[in-house]
Protein backbone atom coordinates (compact mmCIF):
# COMPACT_ATOMS: atom_id res chain seq x y z
CA UNK A 1 0.00 0.00 0.00
CA UNK A 2 2.70 2.26 0.87
CA UNK A 3 4.04 1.89 -2.57
CA UNK A 4 1.01 2.29 -4.12
CA UNK A 5 0.60 5.80 -2.40
CA UNK A 6 4.07 6.53 -3.24
CA UNK A 7 3.32 5.94 -6.44
CA UNK A 8 -0.22 7.76 -6.92
CA UNK A 9 1.38 11.18 -5.08
CA UNK A 10 4.63 10.83 -7.80
CA UNK A 11 2.46 10.47 -11.46
CA UNK A 12 0.21 13.18 -9.76
CA UNK A 13 2.90 15.45 -9.09
CA UNK A 14 4.00 14.55 -12.75
CA UNK A 15 0.25 15.33 -14.15
CA UNK A 16 0.41 18.39 -12.38
CA UNK A 17 3.53 19.77 -13.56
CA UNK A 18 2.60 19.35 -17.53
CA UNK A 19 -0.72 20.54 -16.68
CA UNK A 20 0.66 24.05 -15.55
CA UNK A 21 3.10 23.97 -18.05
CA UNK A 22 -0.02 24.01 -20.62
CA UNK A 23 -1.16 27.39 -18.66
CA UNK A 24 1.97 28.74 -18.99
CA UNK A 25 2.48 29.29 -15.00
CA UNK A 26 5.69 31.57 -13.74
CA UNK A 27 9.15 28.82 -13.38
CA UNK A 28 8.92 29.32 -9.67
CA UNK A 29 5.22 27.71 -9.29
CA UNK A 30 6.19 24.43 -11.40
CA UNK A 31 7.28 23.33 -8.05
CA UNK A 32 4.61 24.05 -5.53
CA UNK A 33 2.13 23.13 -7.86
CA UNK A 34 3.70 19.26 -8.02
CA UNK A 35 4.01 19.10 -4.17
CA UNK A 36 0.54 20.60 -3.89
CA UNK A 37 -0.92 17.94 -7.05
CA UNK A 38 0.77 14.91 -4.55
CA UNK A 39 -0.12 16.15 -1.32
CA UNK A 40 -3.98 16.20 -2.84
CA UNK A 41 -4.16 13.09 -5.07
CA UNK A 42 -2.27 10.90 -2.38
CA UNK A 43 -4.65 12.24 0.38
CA UNK A 44 -8.17 11.10 -2.12
CA UNK A 45 -6.02 7.84 -1.79
CA UNK A 46 -5.75 7.57 1.21
CA UNK A 47 -9.87 8.21 2.05
CA UNK A 48 -10.53 5.89 -0.56
CA UNK A 49 -8.33 3.24 0.26
CA UNK A 50 -10.80 0.26 1.84
CA UNK A 51 -8.18 -0.76 4.85
CA UNK A 52 -8.36 2.90 5.91
CA UNK A 53 -11.57 5.47 5.42
CA UNK A 54 -13.18 3.71 2.50
CA UNK A 55 -14.84 6.65 1.73
CA UNK A 56 -16.86 7.17 -1.89
CA UNK A 57 -15.21 8.66 -4.72
CA UNK A 58 -17.47 12.10 -4.83
CA UNK A 59 -16.83 12.63 -0.93
CA UNK A 60 -13.24 11.76 -1.14
CA UNK A 61 -12.67 14.25 -4.04
CA UNK A 62 -14.35 17.15 -1.94
CA UNK A 63 -11.87 16.54 0.84
CA UNK A 64 -9.12 16.51 -1.46
CA UNK A 65 -9.41 19.41 -3.32
CA UNK A 66 -10.20 21.29 -0.01
CA UNK A 67 -7.09 20.27 1.02
CA UNK A 68 -5.74 21.53 -2.43
CA UNK A 69 -7.20 25.03 -2.01
CA UNK A 70 -5.86 25.65 1.70
CA UNK A 71 -3.01 24.69 0.11
CA UNK A 72 -2.82 26.74 -2.55
CA UNK A 73 -3.76 30.00 -0.28
CA UNK A 74 -1.20 29.11 1.94
CA UNK A 75 1.22 28.80 -0.63
CA UNK A 76 0.70 31.46 -2.73
CA UNK A 77 2.18 34.39 -1.13
CA UNK A 78 5.57 31.84 -0.69
CA UNK A 79 5.09 31.66 -4.63
CA UNK A 80 4.59 35.45 -5.03
CA UNK A 81 1.80 34.26 -7.55
CA UNK A 82 -2.29 34.22 -7.19
CA UNK A 83 -3.62 31.47 -5.53
CA UNK A 84 -5.11 30.24 -8.84
CA UNK A 85 -1.76 29.40 -10.34
CA UNK A 86 -1.00 26.89 -8.14
CA UNK A 87 -4.45 26.06 -7.61
CA UNK A 88 -6.18 24.70 -11.32
CA UNK A 89 -2.69 22.83 -12.32
CA UNK A 90 -2.50 20.96 -9.02
CA UNK A 91 -6.88 20.00 -9.02
CA UNK A 92 -6.60 19.10 -12.55
CA UNK A 93 -5.06 15.18 -11.71
CA UNK A 94 -8.38 14.70 -10.00
CA UNK A 95 -10.20 15.50 -13.17
CA UNK A 96 -12.54 11.78 -13.41
CA UNK A 97 -11.36 11.34 -17.16
CA UNK A 98 -12.51 7.86 -17.38
CA UNK A 99 -15.82 8.68 -15.85
CA UNK A 100 -16.12 10.66 -18.38
CA UNK A 101 -15.24 8.98 -21.27
CA UNK A 102 -17.41 6.02 -20.01
CA UNK A 103 -20.36 8.56 -20.21
CA UNK A 104 -19.62 9.89 -23.28
CA UNK A 105 -19.32 5.76 -24.59
CA UNK A 106 -22.61 5.17 -23.14
CA UNK A 107 -24.49 8.21 -24.73
CA UNK A 108 -23.25 6.50 -28.33
CA UNK A 109 -23.82 2.93 -27.31
CA UNK A 110 -27.02 4.01 -26.77
CA UNK A 111 -28.21 5.41 -30.21
CA UNK A 112 -26.05 2.15 -31.68
CA UNK A 113 -28.41 0.41 -29.41
CA UNK A 114 -32.10 0.55 -30.70
CA UNK A 115 -33.50 -3.24 -28.62
CA UNK A 116 -34.85 -2.15 -25.13
CA UNK A 117 -32.61 -4.41 -23.25
CA UNK A 118 -29.41 -3.27 -25.00
CA UNK A 119 -30.31 0.32 -24.80
CA UNK A 120 -31.59 0.30 -20.98
CA UNK A 121 -28.14 -1.47 -20.33
CA UNK A 122 -25.66 1.32 -22.19
CA UNK A 123 -28.55 3.96 -20.47
CA UNK A 124 -27.56 3.02 -17.55
CA UNK A 125 -23.96 2.67 -17.74
CA UNK A 126 -24.30 6.63 -19.31
CA UNK A 127 -26.20 7.71 -16.22
CA UNK A 128 -24.11 5.91 -13.53
CA UNK A 129 -21.36 7.04 -14.41
CA UNK A 130 -22.34 10.79 -15.72
CA UNK A 131 -23.75 11.38 -12.37
CA UNK A 132 -20.36 10.04 -10.74
CA UNK A 133 -18.54 12.53 -12.74
CA UNK A 134 -20.79 15.27 -12.65
CA UNK A 135 -20.61 15.02 -8.51
CA UNK A 136 -16.86 14.39 -8.55
CA UNK A 137 -16.37 17.85 -10.68
CA UNK A 138 -18.94 19.61 -8.60
CA UNK A 139 -16.77 18.62 -5.35
CA UNK A 140 -13.78 19.28 -6.66
CA UNK A 141 -14.76 22.92 -8.05
CA UNK A 142 -16.58 23.93 -4.36
CA UNK A 143 -14.15 22.43 -2.35
CA UNK A 144 -11.03 24.63 -4.42
CA UNK A 145 -12.45 27.52 -5.14
CA UNK A 146 -14.22 27.85 -1.33
CA UNK A 147 -10.80 28.52 0.32
CA UNK A 148 -10.23 31.61 -1.91
CA UNK A 149 -13.09 33.50 -1.11
CA UNK A 150 -12.67 31.92 2.89
CA UNK A 151 -9.01 33.68 2.82
CA UNK A 152 -9.67 36.67 0.86
CA UNK A 153 -6.78 38.84 2.43
CA UNK A 154 -4.22 35.93 1.90
CA UNK A 155 -5.34 34.67 -1.90
CA UNK A 156 -5.61 38.49 -3.09
CA UNK A 157 -2.85 39.58 -1.67
CA UNK A 158 -0.03 37.04 -2.46
CA UNK A 159 1.33 39.06 -5.15
CA UNK A 160 1.76 42.06 -3.09
CA UNK B 1 -13.71 73.81 -8.94
CA UNK B 2 -13.22 70.73 -10.21
CA UNK B 3 -8.98 71.38 -10.27
CA UNK B 4 -9.49 71.43 -6.28
CA UNK B 5 -10.57 68.10 -6.18
CA UNK B 6 -8.61 66.46 -8.05
CA UNK B 7 -5.53 67.69 -6.38
CA UNK B 8 -7.30 66.76 -2.75
CA UNK B 9 -7.93 63.22 -4.50
CA UNK B 10 -4.52 62.54 -5.92
CA UNK B 11 -2.76 62.63 -9.16
CA UNK B 12 -4.94 62.43 -11.27
CA UNK B 13 -5.23 65.76 -13.79
CA UNK B 14 -8.38 67.34 -15.65
CA UNK B 15 -9.69 65.17 -18.37
CA UNK B 16 -8.13 65.59 -21.79
CA UNK B 17 -5.32 67.50 -20.09
CA UNK B 18 -1.63 66.45 -19.79
CA UNK B 19 -0.41 68.57 -16.64
CA UNK B 20 3.17 68.42 -15.89
CA UNK B 21 3.99 64.70 -13.85
CA UNK B 22 0.67 64.29 -13.96
CA UNK B 23 -1.86 61.93 -16.45
CA UNK B 24 -5.67 62.86 -17.64
CA UNK B 25 -8.59 60.44 -16.73
CA UNK B 26 -8.36 59.47 -19.98
CA UNK B 27 -4.69 58.19 -19.76
CA UNK B 28 -6.28 56.12 -16.64
CA UNK B 29 -9.20 54.78 -18.38
CA UNK B 30 -7.14 53.53 -21.54
CA UNK B 31 -4.13 51.85 -19.68
CA UNK B 32 -7.21 50.19 -17.10
CA UNK B 33 -9.06 48.90 -20.10
CA UNK B 34 -6.28 47.46 -22.19
CA UNK B 35 -4.89 46.13 -18.51
CA UNK B 36 -8.73 44.13 -17.91
CA UNK B 37 -8.43 42.92 -21.55
CA UNK B 38 -5.17 41.13 -20.69
CA UNK B 39 -5.42 39.76 -17.33
CA UNK B 40 -8.96 38.47 -18.57
CA UNK B 41 -7.74 37.10 -21.88
CA UNK B 42 -4.93 35.93 -19.19
CA UNK B 43 -7.59 33.56 -17.46
CA UNK B 44 -8.16 35.46 -14.53
CA UNK B 45 -11.32 35.57 -12.76
CA UNK B 46 -13.93 38.21 -12.42
CA UNK B 47 -12.96 39.20 -9.08
CA UNK B 48 -9.47 39.37 -8.99
CA UNK B 49 -9.70 41.47 -12.39
CA UNK B 50 -12.20 44.06 -10.31
CA UNK B 51 -9.74 44.14 -7.16
CA UNK B 52 -6.67 44.71 -9.18
CA UNK B 53 -8.34 47.09 -11.31
CA UNK B 54 -10.16 49.47 -8.46
CA UNK B 55 -6.94 48.97 -6.67
CA UNK B 56 -4.97 50.80 -9.11
CA UNK B 57 -7.89 53.56 -9.61
CA UNK B 58 -7.92 54.05 -5.83
CA UNK B 59 -3.97 54.15 -6.01
CA UNK B 60 -4.61 57.43 -8.78
CA UNK B 61 -7.47 58.60 -7.19
CA UNK B 62 -10.27 57.66 -9.25
CA UNK B 63 -13.01 55.39 -9.30
CA UNK B 64 -13.38 52.73 -11.97
CA UNK B 65 -16.58 50.84 -12.90
CA UNK B 66 -16.71 47.69 -15.25
CA UNK B 67 -19.13 45.85 -17.07
CA UNK B 68 -17.52 42.12 -17.72
CA UNK B 69 -19.29 41.04 -20.99
CA UNK B 70 -18.42 37.78 -22.33
CA UNK B 71 -16.30 39.53 -25.16
CA UNK B 72 -15.92 43.01 -24.28
CA UNK B 73 -14.96 45.04 -21.23
CA UNK B 74 -17.12 47.90 -20.81
CA UNK B 75 -14.40 50.61 -18.26
CA UNK B 76 -16.03 53.61 -16.89
CA UNK B 77 -13.78 55.83 -14.62
CA UNK B 78 -14.52 58.67 -12.91
CA UNK B 79 -13.61 61.38 -10.39
CA UNK B 80 -14.37 60.58 -6.47
CA UNK B 81 -16.83 63.42 -6.30
CA UNK B 82 -18.26 62.21 -10.16
CA UNK B 83 -17.19 65.80 -11.47
CA UNK B 84 -15.74 64.15 -14.44
CA UNK B 85 -15.56 60.57 -15.99
CA UNK B 86 -14.31 58.40 -18.98
CA UNK B 87 -15.33 55.93 -20.76
CA UNK B 88 -13.95 53.15 -23.13
CA UNK B 89 -15.46 49.96 -24.56
CA UNK B 90 -12.60 47.25 -25.20
CA UNK B 91 -12.82 43.64 -26.85
CA UNK B 92 -11.39 41.20 -24.62
CA UNK B 93 -7.95 39.22 -25.73
CA UNK B 94 -8.54 36.34 -27.12
CA UNK B 95 -5.31 34.17 -26.49
CA UNK B 96 -4.09 31.09 -24.99
CA UNK B 97 -4.19 31.08 -21.09
CA UNK B 98 -0.94 32.08 -19.03
CA UNK B 99 -0.57 32.68 -15.30
CA UNK B 100 2.33 34.24 -16.13
CA UNK B 101 1.45 37.42 -17.54
CA UNK B 102 -1.78 36.97 -14.86
CA UNK B 103 0.84 36.95 -12.45
CA UNK B 104 3.12 39.64 -13.27
CA UNK B 105 -0.30 42.15 -14.05
CA UNK B 106 -1.18 41.47 -10.52
CA UNK B 107 1.93 42.32 -9.36
CA UNK B 108 1.76 45.41 -10.94
CA UNK B 109 -1.68 46.40 -9.42
CA UNK B 110 0.30 46.06 -5.97
CA UNK B 111 3.41 47.95 -7.02
CA UNK B 112 1.00 50.81 -8.28
CA UNK B 113 -1.61 50.46 -5.08
CA UNK B 114 1.48 50.80 -2.40
CA UNK B 115 3.26 53.64 -4.71
CA UNK B 116 6.43 51.55 -6.07
CA UNK B 117 5.69 52.83 -9.59
CA UNK B 118 4.77 55.97 -11.09
CA UNK B 119 1.96 56.39 -14.54
CA UNK B 120 4.68 56.07 -17.06
CA UNK B 121 6.75 53.49 -15.32
CA UNK B 122 3.53 51.24 -14.77
CA UNK B 123 2.80 51.57 -18.96
CA UNK B 124 6.22 50.36 -19.12
CA UNK B 125 5.99 47.82 -16.73
CA UNK B 126 2.44 46.73 -18.63
CA UNK B 127 4.30 46.30 -21.86
CA UNK B 128 7.01 44.00 -20.37
CA UNK B 129 4.68 42.00 -18.49
CA UNK B 130 2.16 41.52 -21.78
CA UNK B 131 5.66 40.89 -23.86
CA UNK B 132 6.75 38.28 -21.31
CA UNK B 133 7.73 35.36 -23.42
CA UNK B 134 6.06 32.14 -22.77
CA UNK B 135 7.97 28.92 -22.21
CA UNK B 136 9.61 26.63 -24.75
CA UNK B 137 6.73 25.32 -27.06
CA UNK B 138 8.83 21.60 -27.20
CA UNK B 139 9.37 21.77 -23.41
CA UNK B 140 5.86 22.05 -22.88
CA UNK B 141 4.68 19.71 -25.78
CA UNK B 142 7.08 16.96 -23.61
CA UNK B 143 5.77 17.72 -20.18
CA UNK B 144 2.14 17.92 -21.38
CA UNK B 145 3.20 14.36 -23.25
CA UNK B 146 4.25 13.30 -19.72
CA UNK B 147 1.53 14.52 -17.40
CA UNK B 148 -0.92 12.39 -19.93
CA UNK B 149 0.29 9.36 -19.49
CA UNK B 150 0.97 9.92 -15.53
CA UNK B 151 -2.65 10.75 -15.81
CA UNK B 152 -2.86 7.40 -17.43
CA UNK B 153 -1.18 5.23 -15.09
CA UNK B 154 -3.50 7.11 -12.32
CA UNK B 155 -6.23 5.37 -13.95
CA UNK B 156 -4.30 2.15 -13.33
CA UNK B 157 -3.17 1.87 -17.10
CA UNK B 158 -0.65 -0.79 -18.11
CA UNK B 159 2.97 0.26 -18.93
CA UNK B 160 1.89 -0.74 -22.83
CA UNK B 161 -1.23 2.07 -22.39
CA UNK B 162 1.46 5.03 -20.88
CA UNK B 163 3.76 4.26 -23.45
CA UNK B 164 0.92 4.83 -26.28
CA UNK B 165 -0.71 7.50 -24.28
CA UNK B 166 2.94 9.54 -24.07
CA UNK B 167 3.15 9.25 -27.80
CA UNK B 168 -0.97 10.09 -28.70
CA UNK B 169 -0.26 13.12 -26.72
CA UNK B 170 2.81 14.09 -28.20
CA UNK B 171 1.10 14.08 -31.78
CA UNK B 172 -1.76 15.47 -31.04
CA UNK B 173 -0.66 18.37 -29.04
CA UNK B 174 2.32 19.35 -31.29
CA UNK B 175 -1.00 19.21 -34.00
CA UNK B 176 -2.34 21.43 -31.64
CA UNK B 177 0.69 23.97 -31.07
CA UNK B 178 0.89 23.82 -35.20
CA UNK B 179 -2.96 24.51 -35.89
CA UNK B 180 -3.35 27.43 -32.70
CA UNK B 181 0.01 29.02 -34.70
CA UNK B 182 -1.94 29.17 -37.65
CA UNK B 183 -4.52 30.63 -36.17
CA UNK B 184 -6.91 28.14 -36.55
CA UNK B 185 -10.81 27.99 -35.16
CA UNK B 186 -10.11 26.71 -31.48
CA UNK B 187 -13.39 24.23 -31.81
CA UNK B 188 -11.82 23.12 -35.26
CA UNK B 189 -8.17 22.13 -33.01
CA UNK B 190 -10.19 20.65 -30.55
CA UNK B 191 -12.09 18.24 -32.87
CA UNK B 192 -8.75 17.08 -34.93
CA UNK B 193 -6.11 16.70 -32.13
CA UNK B 194 -9.32 14.40 -30.45
CA UNK B 195 -9.44 12.90 -33.63
CA UNK B 196 -5.38 11.90 -33.95
CA UNK B 197 -5.17 11.12 -30.16
CA UNK B 198 -7.66 8.86 -30.14
CA UNK B 199 -6.56 7.12 -33.55
CA UNK B 200 -2.92 6.76 -32.12
CA UNK B 201 -4.82 5.83 -28.16
CA UNK B 202 -6.62 3.22 -30.05
CA UNK B 203 -3.27 1.19 -31.20
CA UNK B 204 -3.21 -0.49 -28.08
CA UNK B 205 -6.03 -2.47 -28.60
CA UNK B 206 -5.43 -2.59 -32.40
CA UNK B 207 -2.01 -4.32 -31.82
CA UNK B 208 -3.31 -5.72 -28.58
CA UNK B 209 -0.11 -4.40 -26.64
CA UNK B 210 -1.63 -4.69 -23.29
CA UNK B 211 -4.18 -5.10 -21.46
CA UNK B 212 -6.39 -2.02 -20.61
CA UNK B 213 -6.76 -0.56 -24.01
CA UNK B 214 -9.98 1.39 -23.34
CA UNK B 215 -7.78 3.45 -20.54
CA UNK B 216 -5.05 4.47 -23.15
CA UNK B 217 -8.17 5.52 -25.61
CA UNK B 218 -9.39 7.20 -22.96
CA UNK B 219 -6.82 8.88 -21.32
CA UNK B 220 -5.15 10.03 -24.97
CA UNK B 221 -7.50 13.22 -25.13
CA UNK B 222 -7.39 14.46 -21.54
CA UNK B 223 -5.24 16.44 -22.62
CA UNK B 224 -7.73 18.63 -24.10
CA UNK B 225 -10.20 19.06 -21.63
CA UNK B 226 -10.72 22.70 -20.64
CA UNK B 227 -10.17 22.16 -16.97
CA UNK B 228 -9.33 26.01 -16.16
CA UNK B 229 -12.38 27.36 -17.89
CA UNK B 230 -14.94 25.15 -16.13
CA UNK B 231 -13.13 26.37 -12.78
CA UNK B 232 -13.38 30.21 -14.03
CA UNK B 233 -16.96 29.06 -14.27
CA UNK B 234 -17.82 27.96 -11.33
CA UNK B 235 -15.18 31.24 -9.19
CA UNK B 236 -17.33 33.71 -11.39
CA UNK B 237 -20.53 32.05 -10.15
CA UNK B 238 -19.34 32.39 -6.58
CA UNK B 239 -18.60 35.76 -6.88
CA UNK B 240 -21.88 36.72 -8.77
CA UNK B 241 -20.73 37.53 -12.38
CA UNK B 242 -23.00 35.37 -13.75
CA UNK B 243 -22.81 36.36 -17.07
CA UNK B 244 -19.45 35.63 -17.68
CA UNK B 245 -19.49 32.71 -15.29
CA UNK B 246 -22.42 31.15 -18.13
CA UNK B 247 -20.59 32.54 -21.33
CA UNK B 248 -17.25 30.63 -20.00
CA UNK B 249 -19.40 27.47 -19.09
CA UNK B 250 -20.38 27.40 -22.68
CA UNK B 251 -17.35 28.07 -24.02
CA UNK B 252 -15.36 24.97 -22.09
CA UNK B 253 -19.22 22.88 -22.98
CA UNK B 254 -18.27 23.64 -26.21
CA UNK B 255 -14.78 22.46 -26.96
CA UNK B 256 -15.64 19.50 -24.85
CA UNK B 257 -18.13 18.83 -27.65
CA UNK B 258 -15.75 19.09 -29.90
CA UNK B 259 -13.06 16.98 -28.29
CA UNK B 260 -16.10 13.86 -28.16
CA UNK B 261 -16.91 14.56 -31.54
CA UNK B 262 -13.10 14.02 -32.12
CA UNK B 263 -12.93 11.18 -29.63
CA UNK B 264 -15.99 9.64 -31.56
CA UNK B 265 -14.86 10.06 -35.18
CA UNK B 266 -11.17 8.32 -33.86
CA UNK B 267 -12.96 5.57 -32.17
CA UNK B 268 -15.00 5.21 -35.54
CA UNK B 269 -12.60 4.71 -37.87
CA UNK B 270 -10.38 2.27 -35.96
CA UNK B 271 -13.68 -0.19 -35.16
CA UNK B 272 -13.35 0.47 -31.74
CA UNK B 273 -16.22 -0.71 -29.67
CA UNK B 274 -16.73 1.64 -26.08
CA UNK B 275 -17.28 -1.09 -23.38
Amino acid sequence: MIMDFLQDAFFAAIAAIGFAAISNPPKRAYLYCALIAAIGHSSRFLMMHDSLLGLHIVIASGIASLIVGVLAVLISPLAHTPAETCLFPSLLPMIPGIYAYKTFGGLVMCLYHGAEGEFNHYFYLFVSNGLTCLFILLGMVIGATIPIFIFKNISFQATR
Amino acid sequence: MTSMKIDDAGPVAIAGCEAEGRHSLKDVCLFLSEYASWLLGSGATCIRLERNVNRMAAAWGCEAVMTILPRHIHMTVALPDRADSYTYIIATRSMAISFDINTRLSQLSWAIADGKVDFASAKERFSEAVGARGADKRLVLLLAACANAAFCRLFNGDWQAVAVVFLSTMAGYYLKQVMCEHKADMRVVFIVCAFVSSVLGATDALFHLGSTPEIAVGTSVLYLVPGIPYLNSFSDMIAGHYICSFSRFLHAVILTCCLSIGLCGGMLLMNMGMF
